[in-house]
């Protein structure tokens, strides 16, 4: 534990990424905002916050995935307000529950095989699928209605003993994402791939008999089933479908990411890392919330996160 | 199936930029379709429309030449139609706009080089993020709601028309050929060409890459300016959601012309005539009664279809 705790924060290159930084913000933010609002370390605020962090938190575990192979997905913002139009049609929950997780496997192995067969770069292949998905999405559901079948709501709202279930929820994604990177002989093979990217030998892990191509397919079809879940999540707390709920949200997917130090370029990140980087995003909107300060002045701060984020992160390739 | 497929004639075509097709293809079917809407004056005020992407897409193609990319454009744009059309400034005549405007593009434009260029870091993630705070910052200085009027003089220079042309289209099209001749002739137009095919050996060659990348992002930053100000000249009312589309878009008009990060075959005019088959598809879809769902889906499979055919290419090659 204790040796883990030091490769958070030691210069010396960790498959895990510089994830220390981000303990300390957390950690600082939590003792600033009980300290500095008599709101924040109440029980409604901290469950309340809980429910609302979860898309986020969901969305960025599936977005790291596809970054530790020095990839990127920009199209899961789509992909959720996708999934809450999809939840919001006319039809039974057994049929509509399954179509969502169908549909969005689907648009992570049109992504992944576009990316790895077709040789476009994961950027523009998934911004264009931004725009495809945004497209259908506005046709299936042009503004925010429907109903949410009464399941998704019950599992999103309800609480069992007193303890919300969204913290289940998001217990049991973090279970899941951890056997999935660490349990599994996939999780290793992503961090293979995903080193030899940011080394600049993309055919590295090829080598060592990894079938990269089939891999990173993976990584986009597990990206989007858990950009999916985020959207199933959303949809049982807005419930209503709505095309724009997404928006942007991938943006916060990856500086969530990188904040919790995994490099953008590849190979190096980590799930710990991933959720602390996640926490310390809902934990600054819930306090910029409670400062009053406004809404449009958050999202340009969330920007230039971003970009500090990012500008600290050094690589060697150049553009894109 | 290969041996016709390899032939030179074929392969000869297929180096034309699919913006020349889908030009062809979509006159076509307008002439089928439509055939009344094909006069000057018509088709001159559909393109007169997309003047500001036209112009943006200028940017975008030196950007993609040095294998960057540029999104900030719409924050850019926003940003300086706000300052316009919001009465910041009562005061300042015409000239003090457009100084503040390549102001705005130019610090923007450094920025996005700097952090690119020096700091390495991802294009996309870069000139997302300046998009954003500048979106945020506008939208919270003007409370999302919409700020006032554009200067009537504004409107009255953009509607300038000699004979059947425009005298916004005539501008793009000196501006284009101005970038036409940048690229053709200067030194820096040569030293575009050397870091986009490849950046080791343009560097092994004295070619200073980083700056050469900084001074894209630059130029893309003050071209994004004058869009703005064009764009700002079309409309009457000023507006939080003006030219947010516009870098996308940009960036499709830009592969569907033949420029794909690094890969520059389609020069300045294969992007010319990207612009131009989005203003063609636009009028088809009004025409076929296609709303604002189809024109997303439409954008979107572009993207995909030319970058796949690029893709498909180098593979082969």
């Amino acid at each position: 534990m204790i040796a883990l705790l030091r490769s958070g924060f030691s210069a010396r290159r960790s498959r895990h990424g510089l994830w220390g930084g981000p303990l300390v913000i957390v950690v600082a933010l939590l003792v600033i905002l009980t300290l500095g609002t008599d709101q924040f370390a109440t029980r409604e605020n901290l469950f309340n916050l809980v429910a609302q962090a979860m898309p986020l938190f969901i969305a960025a575990i599936g977005q790291m995935f596809v970054i530790l192979v020095g990839g990127l997905d920009l199209s899961i913002g789509s992909v959720i307000s996708f999934s809450t139009a999809i939840l919001s049609l006319d039809g039974p929950a057994v049929v509509l529950i399954p179509a969502v997780f169908l549909l969005a496997g689907l648009v992570g192995l049109i992504n992944g095989l576009v990316i790895t067969r077709l040789n476009v770069h994961p950027i523009i292949a998934t911004l264009a699928m931004q725009y495809i998905l945004l497209g259908i999405t506005r046709f299936l559901r042009p503004v925010s209605g429907g109903e949410i079948p009464q399941v998704v709501i019950a599992a999103v709202q309800g609480s069992v003993f007193g303890v919300p279930l969204p913290l289940f929820w998001g217990l049991i994604a973090i279970g899941l994402a951890a056997k999935i990177l660490y349990g599994s002989r996939f999780g290793l093979h992503l961090f293979g791939i995903g080193g030899g990217v940011a080394a600049g030998m993309e055919d590295a892990a090829r080598t060592y008999g990894i079938r990269v191509d089939r891999n990173i397919v993976l990584a986009y079809v597990t990206c989007s089933l858990f950009a999916a879940l985020a959207g199933a999540f959303l949809a049982g707390r807005i419930v209503s479908g709505d095309p724009n709920v997404g928006l942007l949200f991938e943006l916060d997917a990856i500086t969530a990411v990188a904040i919790g130090g995994t490099q953008l370029s590849g190979g190096v990140g980590s799930l710990h890392g991933t959720v602390l980087g996640a926490i310390v995003m809902v934990l600054l909107a819930n306090g910029m919330n409670m400062a009053n300060v406004s809404p449009f002045v958050q999202t340009a701060i969330k920007g230039g996160l971003l970009l500090a984020i990012v500008g600290l992160q050094s690589r060697k390739k150049m553009g894109l | 199936m290969a041996n016709v497929l390899s032939h030179p004639i074929w392969r000869r075509l297929a180096a034309v930029p699919p913006a020349y097709y889908v030009f062809g293809l979509l006159l076509l079917t307008l002439w089928l379709a439509r055939p009344n809407m094909l006069n000057p004056n018509v088709l001159g005020i559909f393109v007169r429309q997309v003047v500001p992407l036209g112009i943006l897409v200028l940017g975008q193609l030196l950007v993609m030449r040095v294998r960057s990319i540029d999104l900030s454009g719409g924050g850019v744009i926003l940003l300086i139609n706000y300052i316009i059309t919001s009465r910041t400034f009562p005061e300042a005549s015409g000239l003090t706009f457009v100084i503040m405007a390549l102001a705005i593009g130019g610090a923007v434009g450094l920025l996005n080089g700097y952090m690119v260029a020096k700091r390495r870091v991802s294009a996309v993630i870069v000139t997302l993020a300046v998009s954003i705070i500048l979106v945020g910052l506008v939208q919270f200085l003007s409370s999302g709601k919409p700020p006032g009027d554009v200067p009537k003089y504004m409107n009255q220079i953009f509607d300038i028309k000699y004979g059947p042309l425009p005298l916004p289209v005539l501008f793009w099209l000196a501006c284009t050929g101005v970038m036409w001749l940048v690229m053709q002739q200067s030194v820096y137009g040569r030293y575009v060409e050397a870091v986009g095919e490849s950046a080791e050996a343009a560097a092994f060659s004295g070619v200073p890459v980083e700056r050469t990348v900084v001074m894209a992002h630059v130029l893309a930053g003050l071209i994004a300016a004058v869009a703005a100000l064009v764009q700002t000249g079309s409309i009457a009312v000023g507006s939080v959601r003006v030219g947010l589309d516009l870098p996308i878009l940009a960036v499709a008009a830009t592969i569907l012309g033949g420029v794909v990060f690094g890969r520059g075959e389609g020069g300045v005019w294969g992007p010319f005539f990207g612009v131009l088959s989005f203003a063609l598809l636009f009028v088809v879809m009004t025409v076929f009664g296609i709303d604002e769902p189809g024109k997303l889906i439409a954008q979107g499979l572009i993207i995909l279809m030319a970058a796949i055919l690029y893709g498909w290419r180098s593979k082969r090659g």
